[in-house]
């Protein structure tokens, strides 16, 4: 987003905005620290295995589904449907369940792909601004889901054992969640395929500049059906591990985390114009968000002002990128 | 070199006016179909009828023309939804059991305050040049965070009189529809007006539509985002106070407020305004803010269940994205 | 000169980060002239016009209007305080219509009218949009509006560019008008001859400072070009060597686009590097757009290396080893990606290349850097080099990828002149290495130092063809022309 107007871009040393604007990780690490050690003086008892384990209970449905978001923010666009894909994903699992637990998981992973195939051609294909697709595919499934939920899917709205064992069982003396360790196997793909593989370097070029990546030979529909299937992949995921946490689906299951996904790459350091971003920082900033919603439980705040301490770190942090990088 | 072309002046300025306001007035054909075709469905349809799709279609009309402004102005407002049901839960709160008079004060007072907020996050997205699109999701949730402690469950009131002056009845429901609908047309008329006539108002498309030639031609594009703001916060606002004369009683969720904002900007593409800004008005969003409500009473008057209708709405709205995508890029390949 | 100067600048600098613009520049305009402001690419000619219209601030210096000191913030200020200009990309609002860009910028549109009939422009429908309306129309309607305001000093930014003869005339009228009222003219040309003609007096830029004031008419064209390119910066050398020609690699049979192109037909062999010659906005845009696949022609035929081309996109256009080099870098640059991302970004067109990493990515990468020697200082985000290195990973995508054909639309523009050298010299070198480069470049008088050949493109057909070693820069301007061509040049 640079400014015809202004000129030529600056050039030359690096400053140390520029350093921390290349090494987020260490700024959202200390927050990070900053953050439990607080809350371990408010609540004593958090400093431990089970009370930091809720933390990552807590934060692994939401990481997957912010990796979602950070793949898509990278490309420059954006996935209001995740909330609703991983409804959707949770409603078939549960459905399947009685058919064993890998046919469930995998038709619930199918009907992610599925819906993040439909956004990505929306969006590839036919130029659809990606708010409006993800917000129109976001009603289409909601209006389906709760048609079905009184008909094909009615009844079935319990988990079996294993997807509510992976979604919020521990292992290890009750220390570490299963859903920590299926995020930390999402994590390293995801990192490793933003890395180390030909899409991920097309990702961020998309986002960067897509006309650079059209000149370069790219079909850019491409990219993007990629990117849109596999978030689909990712947010369906995610709802399963929700639905296993929570042992039984409703509509409202994933609603609450859209915005949250969003806010959690952002604070992870994401720019939502594409190009800049990395999913450790995501990680980051999911686990920030629910040290924060840990803090406010033990503190007794309510919802409101929960929603205000969202808010006000995503400004403020958002704000210090800004800075950070126009100073550069 | 221009040469006039013989044709007469009037079909010249038709056939221009048309071109460049054909989506407006296709919104308002489908209005009219809409209605029409409505009133064909039902056995009865009178006063009762308009004055309920004119009252109840109020607080996203106006929040259609909130996100109009603020998106032709080149920003987007996610918070938009958010200070309907900040200013839905404050007025709710300090309305309850006061008079007409009072009520229409604390009106304006919400009203006030709501554009002055606004206007700070237009300025604040200036000032950080954090993207408008985080800056308000930020606002989102702080707004309905705020609105959630002044209102903490649903409830509240308002005076009758006040009802009325939205939906034409002291109890919310009746068939006076000259209440209802000279709330939408005045305000809209309004805004209409100013955007298209004035300095100011044409500054806004001007930073919309190309910033950059904006400031070369000497408009503050900083004070236009910070007043598409304050207009979108006062028009949110009479969303929220819409809302509390219809139900008679305000509520705080945050799913409210996304929910609306996601609407409104729903309604506002429908109304051809595009989200890269600078192009469409509010009267074209008005109407797609009706057509968008009306949609649910139309589809279940055919028979077809409510949540086929959300699918409906959803397919109608990328159908038309999707049309409205390939009539661009045609566009772009004659040039 | 200087009792009866009104605007006077001094010791005016600015830099961006680490690249100085403007070093010092002292500049009057008096009263009553036309004043040139002359200057090779890159000499800090548009710098100093965006800090005079308030775009930029000046980081040091002063700028007096009227023996008052001013400090510019915005071009509100500018314009309120007499300094109207008149950019090339007019500063008219595309969504809105003719009158209501007046409304907006408050100017009476009865006055305007009166300044375009005096151009001879009376036939402007002012309820048309903006970007319905041609850009000479545009440049016109800007002027008018610029003059209602009255200016003390009339800023002309390469208004001529693109003009055609007949409108350029009622520019210069409107000039000679402007400086009969007494008032002031500055003038951005590159047009020696305009200068010669219209103007009363020239400051030369060079390298950010300035370098010379004169009376042009005292100095002649061959002074004014002395003085712009100074005796140490030399124009790039010739580069041109024999190459044996191979066989066809590119060729065009009747190509016809819109109103842009009307039949073009071309042969482009591998070893060999054509050049096309053209005057801005003659059709080379489009004929570029066409050979990268950016669009279908609407007839005609594409070959490459002898079979028929039909590309959808660029991806088609690639897949056959058509690359384009854009004329503005920044479209084919990833600004926030390493320098290696850059290079690499070729490698992975295809689905079947988006699993891993390609094996030979580090040698690809590393011998594009090392043969274009590619500073990789910045090299984790490419938008932090200089403008030279930027053209340079750009040109660096297609030699790590490899290609038939490269297309190189204007890829100078804005480059100092030792890079520009290299990359003449990289071009002559991948042709003597068997590729084929179809090159257009805006500064006709490079075109015979690189070229074997020339096409000169005029209004959307070849008008001429011309062996580089016959053709020089006048040459190519008169058949650039087309046929009125002999009072301009």
């Amino acid at each position: 987003m640079t400014d015809a107007l202004l000129g030529p871009e600056p050039t030359g040393r690096p400053t140390w905005g520029m350093w921390v604007s290349d090494h987020p990780q260490l700024v959202l690490g200390s927050v990070l620290v900053l953050l439990v050690v607080v809350t371990g003086i408010i609540e004593p008892r958090y400093l431990t295995f089970s009370g930091l384990r809720n933390t990552v209970l807590l934060a692994a449905p939401l990481g997957i589904m912010a990796g979602a978001q950070t793949i898509l923010m990278l490309t420059g666009g954006i996935d209001l449907s995740v909330g609703m894909i991983a409804t959707a994903a949770a409603y078939v699992a549960a459905n399947q369940s009685p058919s064993g637990a890998a046919i469930a998981i995998t038709a619930g992973l199918l009907v992610g792909v599925a819906a993040g195939t439909v956004n990505g051609i929306g969006v590839g294909l036919f130029r659809v601004n990606p708010l409006i697709m993800t917000l129109a595919m976001s009603a289409i499934l909601l209006g389906l889901f709760t048609a079905l939920s009184f008909t094909v899917l009615q009844g079935s709205t319990t988990v079996g054992r294993l997807i509510s064992t992976l979604g919020g069982g521990s292992f290890l003396g009750n220390r570490i969640p299963y859903n920590a360790l299926v995020w930390g196997g999402v994590s390293l793909l995801v990192i490793y395929g933003l890395r180390r593989t030909g899409l991920g370097r097309l990702l961020y070029a998309v986002g960067d500049n897509p006309t650079a990546v059209r000149l370069a030979g790219v079909r850019l529909w491409q990219v993007h059906l990629a990117a849109y299937a596999i978030a689909g992949l990712l947010a369906a995921l995610a709802g399963i591990l929700l639905a296993g946490r929570t042992g039984a689906v409703d509509l409202q299951l994933g609603v609450n985390f859209v915005l949250p996904s969003v806010a959690a790459a952002v604070i992870g350091g994401t720019s939502i114009f594409g190009g800049i971003g990395t999913y450790s920082g995501t990680i980051f900033g999911a686990l920030i968000l629910g040290v924060l919603a840990t803090m406010m439980t033990f503190l007794d705040a309510g919802q409101a002002i929960q929603q205000i301490v969202y808010g006000s770190i995503l400004l403020g942090l958002a704000w210090l990128y800004a800075r950070v990088t126009s100073s550069s | 070199m221009t040469v006039a072309t013989v044709e007469s002046g009037w079909a010249r300025s038709w056939r221009k006016n048309v071109r460049r306001h054909g989506w407006t007035l296709g919104v308002w054909l489908l209005l009219v179909g809409l209605m029409v075709a409505y009133a064909a469905l039902l056995p009865r349809f009178g006063a009762f009828q308009i004055t309920s799709i004119a009252k109840n279609s109020l607080p996203l009309v106006y929040l259609a023309i909130a996100q109009a402004v603020i998106v032709i102005a080149g920003g987007i407002d996610l918070a938009a939804g958010a200070i309907l049901v900040l200013a839905n839960a404050v007025a709710a709160r300090l309305m309850e059991g006061q008079t007409f008079p009072v009520t229409l004060a604390i009106a304006v007072l919400v009203i006030v305050m709501a554009t002055v907020l606004n206007g700070i996050v237009g300025w604040i997205i200036t000032v950080s040049r954090v993207p408008d699109i985080v800056v308000t999701l930020a606002t989102l949730f702080i707004f309905s965070g705020v609105a959630l402690l002044v209102l903490p469950s649903p409830g509240g009131g308002t005076s009758e009189g006040f009802r009325a002056l939205f939906t034409g009845s002291t109890s919310g429901t009746g068939s006076n529809f000259v209440p209802p609908l000279l709330s939408m047309a005045v305000p809209l008329a309004l805004v209409a007006w100013w955007m298209r006539r004035t300095e100011t108002g044409l500054s806004l498309y001007a930073t919309g539509s190309n910033r950059v030639a904006a400031y070369l031609s000497g408009v503050s594009t900083g004070r236009a985002k910070v007043v598409a703001y304050a207009i979108g916060g006062a028009f949110g606002a009479l969303g929220g106070l819409a809302a509390l004369a219809i139900t008679g009683s305000g509520e705080s969720r945050l799913a409210t407020a996304s929910g609306f904002t996601l609407r409104a900007v729903a309604a506002i593409v429908l109304g051809g305004v595009a989200l890269t800004g600078g192009i469409g008005s509010v009267v074209g969003a008005a109407a797609a803010g009706i057509v968008l409500f009306t949609l649910s009473p139309f589809l279940s008057a055919l028979g077809v269940d409510p949540n086929t209708a959300q699918m409906i709405q959803g397919v109608l709205i990328v159908v038309v994205m999707m049309i409205a995508g390939i009539v661009e890029l045609r566009r772009q390949r004659a040039l | 000169m200087t009792s009866s100067s009104i605007l006077a600048t001094s010791q005016v600098a600015k830099r961006f980060g680490s690249v100085v613009a403007l070093r010092s520049v002292d500049l009057t305009v008096g009263r009553g002239e036309v004043h040139a402001l002359l200057g090779a690419n890159g000499a800090g000619k548009s710098t100093l016009v965006k800090i005079l219209s308030g775009v930029l601030q000046a980081d040091e210096g002063q700028i007096t209007l009227h023996g008052r000191n001013l400090r510019l913030r915005n071009p509100a200020e500018a314009q309120e305080a007499g300094l109207a200009t008149v950019f090339q990309d007019p500063a008219l609002i595309p969504d809105l219509t003719v009158s209501e860009n007046f409304r907006l910028t408050d100017v009476s549109e009865q006055e305007v009218v009166e300044w375009l009939e005096r151009m001879q422009m009376s036939g402007v429908d002012f309820d048309q949009q903006i970007r319905d309306l041609p850009l000479p129309t545009l440049r016109l309607i800007d002027l008018a509006r610029a003059l209602t305001r009255e200016p003390a000093i009339l800023m002309l930014d390469e208004i001529t560019a693109a003009l055609p003869a007949d409108q350029a005339e009622q520019v210069f009228g409107v000039m000679d008008e402007w400086r009969d009222k007494g008032r002031s003219v500055l003038f951005i040309t590159h047009r020696l001859g305009e200068v010669m003609r219209m103007c009363d007096r020239a400051t030369v830029l060079r390298d950010g400072r300035n370098v010379a004031t004169f009376v042009p008419r005292e100095m002649g064209e061959a002074g004014l070009v002395e003085a712009m390119l100074g005796e140490a910066a030399q124009g790039p050398t010739t580069v041109q060597t024999a190459v044996a020609k191979g066989p066809v690699a590119l060729e065009t049979r009747q190509l016809r686009s819109g109103d842009r192109l009307k039949g073009v037909s071309l042969e482009l062999h591998a070893g060999e590097v054509l050049g096309i010659a053209a005057l801005e906005g003659q059709g080379q845009d489009r004929l570029f757009a066409l050979l990268a696949g950016d669009r279908p022609p609407d007839s005609g035929e594409i070959l490459v290396a002898g079979d028929p081309l039909l590309a959808q996109s660029p991806y088609d256009a690639v897949r056959r080893g058509m690359v384009l080099i854009p004329s503005d870098r920044l479209q084919a640059l990833l600004p926030q990606r390493s320098i290696r991302e850059n290079l690499a970004t070729p490698l992975y067109r295809r689905v079947g290349q988006w699993w891993g990493l390609a094996a030979d990515e580090d040698d690809r990468v590393r011998s594009a850097i090392d043969r274009l020697s590619i500073d990789t200082r910045a090299g984790r985000q490419a938008g932090r080099l200089s403008g030279g290195n930027q053209q340079k990973v750009v040109v660096g995508r297609w030699l790590a990828a490899g290609f038939r054909v490269l297309l190189c639309f204007d890829p100078t523009r804005g480059i100092d002149v030792r890079t520009k050298q290299q990359i003449y010299e990289l071009l002559r070198e991948l042709a003597a290495g068997g590729a084929a480069v179809l090159l257009y470049t805006s500064e006709l008088a490079e075109i015979p130092l690189v070229c074997d050949r020339v096409l000169v493109l005029y209004d959307g057909q070849v008008v001429g063809r011309q062996a580089a070693h016959e053709a020089t820069e006048e040459s190519l301007l008169t058949a650039a022309h087309g046929l009125s061509s002999e009072d301009v040049a």
